[in-house]
């Protein structure tokens, strides 16, 4: 019978992966991966998870606390990999925990090559595949919730999950399909705005937010700057462009860092400390003269949907930060509440997006 | 005094003459290259992504009050603070780097050499990675004060190491590369554990950026620079005299273990700040002086303010290319500094037919 349960999986890699068996024990290159199982495996998405790395706990405890609250056993029993970042993976301590499977993110590609991760579980029997909500979230969110869904046996509720995904996706895209070119306002994003209160700018290219900017109308001033994934721009090219629009991310990173001047945006999310919070953004020097400043058109987003499939929600939002005309009936707090009614073990709570306070 | 009457008149008119002529070569060298230096200055405060002309600028600096507000960020927020920093930092390294060759007797010595923009560096990643602060009380300005404390502790532990084996130059290099690999090393791990944005910052600390400057940072810079500069200027007959060796200068009268001590004090003081304010620029306090040897020889007093100027010119040099390379997108110092200094460098030895460091 063990035979029936072989499959051949195609990973977002593009490489072709045979696992023996209906993989049972799982170990998450990232925590925030949690992201993408919860809508899958809603009544138990720990199931078979056995490990992931630190990042939820650290990078969202706003999160990690409502999975800890629905599911205190075992978010306590998590084996902790560490950080995601350092790329590597004991390779002894994923034996030791008798895992049969190791999601990583698309950005590990290189690394797993380079170390020989791959081929070494390879030959102790544990397969590693790769997804992607990161690097091209737009394009790898449905092959990779197709990817998890059959790893984990939740195929239906995959496709339910991206039904809806397409169909919320399009209501943005639809319209924003009709609009003429001459119509997109110049939108800046500063990635973690205030993560570090000493500097700016750092911004996305035409990818992940810059990316979304473009899905949701606007013109993404970083698609415009440099071809990458994101990088450091100066302040006064910004004040030179004169965006429409100025936007940044925010998270509760306040305590990791508690000198962060950042919005704190998330499940705990406080709507009268985000708004003191994004006046003071606005307050720094040479932001608060530019002309999205003065005319209200500055906004601040949960960083995080830039690594859930959950983006669609924020793109609808900035679609109606941009487009206000156009998309007065898109009701994005009602998406997102959706989505957990139908698709998270714990319900919304909390501030995902903030304007500045007139 | 029958020998000196014995001498050619000639002889030591002719001698007179050299002296002068000398002398006076040095002050034309000196005044071309403040021209210099005010030239690429002008240059580096009308670059940048904001179109605005030299006369738009010259407005804007003389008469502020009549200037739009966009411009007046531009210009006395943004581009003087940069400009005015680049040169003071230029001068700190330059003059770091001559008084570290002189003391230490070896050419290859300068604050990057001995470790201290590691170590700096290093502090500044524990500040951002693992938010220990090394000064209590440094509230946002933790980064730069942990730079500043690295920096200073490792060059008293530099200069107390050596102590216990008398105050030997070539021990004192041994002991600088162990720090440099020591910090490198302790960097490295920091890195391995750091978030992604994490990284980026220290990644561009590491690399050395003009971004961050201020009207306090540039005031700072000034007055340390007030502070240290006459004092070498007053000990200039000391410190050439330590050229000739330490044996001579010591029968000239010159107390050599205090002079290296105050002067180190003061080659540190400079050094840290200037690493805690922009990150680590290679290049700048190791080729300046060489620059400044080359072209006006060993006597300090020329050497001294021709390093500065060197180191000065390169950082405003630097200043302009990091702008103008892409407009918009900023480029880390450190690696330019090396890009276009080296070739001018390189040449500069070609071009020499004799030693220039016995």
């Amino acid at each position: 019978m063990a035979f029936a349960d072989r499959m051949t999986v195609t990973d977002i890699a593009g490489r072709s992966v045979t696992l023996a068996d209906t993989p049972q024990r799982i170990i998450l290159g990232e925590g925030r991966m949690m992201y993408a199982i919860a809508p899958l495996a809603t009544d138990d998405p720990f199931e078979h998870v056995v490990g992931w790395k630190d990042d939820l706990v650290l990078y969202d405890p706003d999160a990690f606390r409502r999975f800890e609250a629905a599911f205190p056993e075992d978010t306590a029993r998590m084996v902790n990999f560490g950080n995601p970042y350092s790329g590597d993976f004991s390779i002894e301590a994923v034996l030791e925990n008798e895992a049969d499977l190791l999601i990583l993110d698309l950005g590990n590609l290189f690394k797993a090559q380079e170390t020989g991760l791959i081929e070494k579980l390879d030959e102790a029997g544990v397969a590693v595949v790769f997804i992607d909500f990161r690097r091209d979230p737009t394009a790898n969110t449905i092959p990779s919730m197709l990817l998890l869904g059959r790893l984990l046996e939740e195929e239906s509720r995959a496709a339910e999950f991206i039904d809806f995904y397409v169909s919320e996706m399009r209501k943005v895209t639809n319209i924003v399909q009709t609009l003429p070119v001459d119509e997109k306002p110049l939108v800046f994003m500063e990635n973690a705005a205030g993560w570090n209160p000493d500097a700016c700018c750092n911004t996305f290219g035409s990818f992940n937010y810059g990316r979304f900017i473009e899905l949701a109308g606007g013109r993404n001033y970083g698609s415009e700057m440099f071809a990458g994934y994101s990088s450091e721009v100066s302040l006064e090219g910004v004040i030179a462009a004169d965006p429409d629009i100025l936007l940044g991310t925010g998270a509760n990173w306040s305590e990791a860092r508690p000198e962060v001047a950042a919005t704190l945006l998330g499940y705990e999310g406080d709507a009268a400390n985000n708004e003191t919070r994004i006046q003071a953004l606005a307050d720094r020097v040479g932001f608060r003269d530019l002309r999205a400043v003065q005319d209200g058109r500055m906004h601040s987003i949960y960083h995080q949907f830039y690594n859930s499939p959950y983006h669609f929600v924020a793109i609808q939002q900035l679609a109606k930060w941009i487009h206000p005309e156009d998309f007065t009936d898109l009701n994005p707090q009602a998406t997102f509440d959706e989505l957990h009614e139908r698709f998270m073990p714990f319900e919304t709570s909390g501030q995902f997006w903030v304007s500045l306070p007139e | 005094m029958t020998a000196i009457s014995d001498i050619d008149d000639d002889a030591v008119s002719k001698l007179v003459d050299n002296y002068q002529s000398r002398t006076y070569r040095r002050v034309i060298l000196l005044l071309a290259a403040i021209a210099l230096l005010a030239f690429t200055v002008v240059i580096d405060i009308m670059t940048g992504p904001a179109s605005l002309s030299f006369v738009d600028v010259l407005a804007v600096i003389f008469n502020p009050s009549g200037a739009s507000v966009q411009h007046k960020v531009i210009v006395w927020d943004l581009r003087l603070p940069i400009a005015l920093m680049a040169i003071c930092v230029g001068a700190m390294l330059g003059v770091a780097g001559a008084e570290m060759q002189t003391i230490l007797n070896n050419p290859l010595a300068d604050p990057f050499t001995l470790g201290l923009s590691s170590a700096a560096s290093f502090g500044a990643a524990l500040a951002i990675t693992l938010q220990w602060s090394l000064i209590p009380g440094a509230g946002v300005f933790f980064v730069t004060g942990n730079a500043f404390a690295m920096a200073m502790v490792t060059s008293l532990a530099l200069y107390a190491f050596t102590r216990l084996r008398g105050v030997t130059p070539e021990a004192m290099i041994l002991v600088g590369i162990a720090m440099l690999f020591t910090f490198n090393a302790l960097l490295a791990l920091l890195q391995y554990g750091a978030s992604e944005l994490e990284l980026a910052q220290i990644i561009f600390w590491q690399l050395g950026s003009l971004a961050r400057a201020s009207w306090g940072k540039v005031l700072t810079c000034v007055i340390v620079l007030a502070i240290v500069v006459p004092y070498f200027m007053s000990r200039s007959w000391a410190l050439t005299s330590l050229r000739m060796g330490e044996e001579k200068a010591a029968s000239l009268g010159v107390n050599v273990s205090f002079l290296r001590l105050t002067v180190l004090a003061g080659v540190s003081l400079l050094a840290a700040v200037a690493v805690s304010f922009v990150g680590a620029v290679a290049f700048v306090g190791l080729v300046g002086p060489h620059i400044a040897r080359i072209i006006v020889g060993e006597d300090q007093r020329g050497f001294l303010p021709f390093s500065a100027l060197a180191g000065a010119l390169i950082m405003s040099g630097t200043s302009i290319a990091s702008k103008a390379i892409t407009p918009g997108v900023i480029y880390p110092i450190g690696m330019i500094t090396s890009l276009i200094g080296i070739p001018f460098f390189i040449s500069l030895i070609l071009s020499q037919r004799q030693r220039h460091w016995q």
